[in-house]
């Protein structure tokens, strides 16, 4: 099988680079056919529409929905392996559906994901939590940026560390990072914003849905842009749907290294010399200042282009008056830089290196490391193409007029060696005619990819490495509820608009290597009365 | 492999069992709770889930795009 995916993932991988030379052509087709639809929809407002068709949508819809996610764990990527992965995601957004015509709906959606990371701070983990900086750029680590004085940054004078609160010397000025806790360095936070447009045009019998729709994103170092199309058939007195779907994102990474390799492609074999580390000691496994620090393996992403496609097929059958299942199956194929730039790799055919309090260094693994941090033999290196099969299911039951079950299950693989399953079901109960209350769960496994190896493991003769967890083999366990009211007669009106639903959802995550995450969501839905 | 032949078991038994219902016959199927979608505020979860573990899609979700890095 695996075979077969390796040979599979070449010749997507010479049909991604046509298709990469008719990606212009695609994303103005989807433009035209994008524009067509709605034109097309407002052209038939002028027709003549028969007084017995229900409209697909009545009227404008709003919804406003939130959430804040948290986690924490002891695994960070950008560490190697090792680190904080400390972080917190809000994710105001809002979506608007309009009915365009009877057959015709609209849909606008846009947010933000404002993100806080300590793992992606340690970018450059040479930053005070405490004190301020005078960072001017993303890269963290320009000369100009260098911050003077004391806290967990630069240090001068001699003395002992305190804790995380001022420098380390041995009478040299000298950067304090570890990564277990956050530098306060520009990387540690970022915002992502999104727009999404999308067409849905309802034959008259409504039993076919043509769809396109535009993605656009922005974030500091990442943009994409996807498009799509569907198609969506029903039959048999619609009891049965099929549907085909292709999507397509075009995504292009303004790469970022970790300070000691940007400084490295910067200055070269002199740039401990130059940059940033002038005259900043660095030390060697037993705390004894060196010169030999080179990281000979790195050298910056020729290509920063990230492409994905996917067709997928849905089907789903209505099995009786109280049950239905649907299938899902994507194929999803991928090429491009699908390495992190900024994720650290130490191997452990090398000689360690670090900068710091060099008393640190004996336990630099543990959390009461405060002062040390080891320097990087390169970034994660991964194949420039993957190849990613997950089938789907779900199979819902309408139990009683009082619960429902609903489950979901999963197969996946892929051609980097991750097989893995997930499984949830949820129950809502429904307390009332307008309150629901559901509980849920969900369990995920997977193997470890083919390229994963712990903090310190991997050797430099290998051609692929990374420590980034999130490809490591774990299981996972998700519990949490929802709580949802509906307005069955919207009769909370807000300038026109009647309060359709208002929902809120808390799941808390388990992952097996420790990491934990809970997520708060809230939604309220108007709609035009 | 057991796995798989047992899925593709259930599903034709599932099939055998269809019964064609009219549109006012639908009334449990139509219920909200029956929808054979992800809810609005599932998508934050799938976000969440897309960036910590190597599976995604399957679920009519987000399957490429974004940067998925933190």
């Amino acid at each position: 099988m695996k075979q077969q995916l390796a040979g599979m993932a070449e010749k997507l991988e010479a049909a991604a680079a046509v298709i990469n030379m008719r990606k212009i052509r695609i994303t103005l087709s989807v433009l035209w056919a994008f524009v067509g639809l709605i034109a097309w929809g407002q052209q038939s407002t002028t027709q003549p529409t028969p007084t017995y068709q229900k409209k697909v949508l009545e009227g404008i819809e709003i919804e406003t929905l939130f959430s804040y996610y948290a986690q924490e764990g002891t695994h960070g990527a950008v560490g190697g392996g090792l680190g904080t992965e400390q972080l917190t995601d809000v994710t105001p957004t809002v979506v608007v559906n309009v009915p365009l015509n009877f057959n015709t709906v609209l849909t606008v959606e846009t947010g933000l994901s404002a993100y806080s990371s300590a793992s992606s701070s340690n970018i450059n983990p040479f930053y005070s939590t405490l004190g301020g900086n005078n960072d001017d750029d993303k890269y963290d680590d320009d000369y100009d940026d260098k911050p003077s004085g004391t806290g967990r940054g630069w240090g001068s004078g001699t003395g002992a560390i305190s804790a995380a609160s001022t420098g380390v010397v041995n009478g040299v000025s000298t950067p304090i990072g570890t990564p277990w806790y956050a530098s306060s360095g520009a990387s540690r936070s970022d915002v992502l914003g999104y727009v999404s447009a999308a067409v849905a045009q309802s034959s008259e019998d409504r039993n076919q849905i043509v769809s396109a729709n535009l993605y656009v994103s922005t974030e500091y170092d990442y943009t994409s842009l996807g498009v799509g199309l569907g198609l969506v058939k029903l039959f048999n007195e619609k009891n049965t749907e099929l549907g085909i779907k292709g999507k397509a994102y075009f995504d292009k990474w303004m790469p970022i290294y970790p300070t000691e390799l940007h400084e490295y492609g910067k200055y070269g074999n002199n740039f401990l010399n130059s940059g940033y580390f002038s005259g900043v000691p660095v030390w060697d496994i037993n705390g004894i200042g060196t010169s030999g620090y080179k990281p000979s393996a790195f050298t910056e992403w020729s290509n920063a282009n990230r492409n994905s496609y996917t067709m997928t097929l849905e089907f789903s059958q209505i099995l009786s008056a109280k049950t239905q299942f649907s299938m899902s199956v994507d194929v999803v194929g991928q090429q491009g830089l699908l390495s992190t730039p900024y994720h650290r790799i130490y191997f452990a055919d090398k000689p360690q290196y670090f900068i710091g309090d060099h008393t640190y260094i004996n336990n630099y693994e543990q959390t009461s490391n405060y002062g040390v941090f080891r320097l990087a033999d390169d970034v994660e290196r991964l194949p420039n193409s993957r190849l990613k099969i997950p089938v789907g299911g779900r199979f819902h039951w309408y139990l009683n007029d009082l619960a429902t079950l609903r489950t979901f299950y999963r197969y996946y693989f892929d051609n980097w060696g991750v097989d893995s399953q997930t499984a949830s079901v949820e129950l809502p109960l429904k307390l009332s005619s307008n309150w629901v209350f559901t509980p849920s769960f969900r369990w995920y496994e997977q193997s470890q990819a083919d390229y994963f190896a712990p903090y310190g493991v991997h050797l430099s003769t290998e051609r692929y490495y990374t420590s980034d967890y999130d490809l490591s083999g774990f299981t996972s366990k998700q519990i949490g509820f929802g709580l949802g009211y509906k307005d069955i007669f919207g009769q909370v009106d807000v300038l026109g608009f009647g309060l359709k639903t208002v929902d809120f959802r808390f799941q808390h995550y388990y992952r097996s290597d420790g990491l934990e995450a809970v997520i708060y969501g809230f939604g309220i839905k108007f709609v035009e009365k | 492999m057991r796995i798989k032949w047992g899925v593709i078991l259930i599903l034709v038994a599932l099939l055998q069992s269809c019964t064609v219902l009219k549109e006012y016959e639908k009334v449990y199927v139509n219920d909200e709770e029956m929808l054979l979608v992800s809810r609005s505020l599932e998508r934050f979860e799938s976000n969440f889930q897309v960036y910590r573990e190597a599976a995604a899609g399957g679920n009519g979700g987000k399957t490429g795009g974004g940067c998925g890095c933190n």
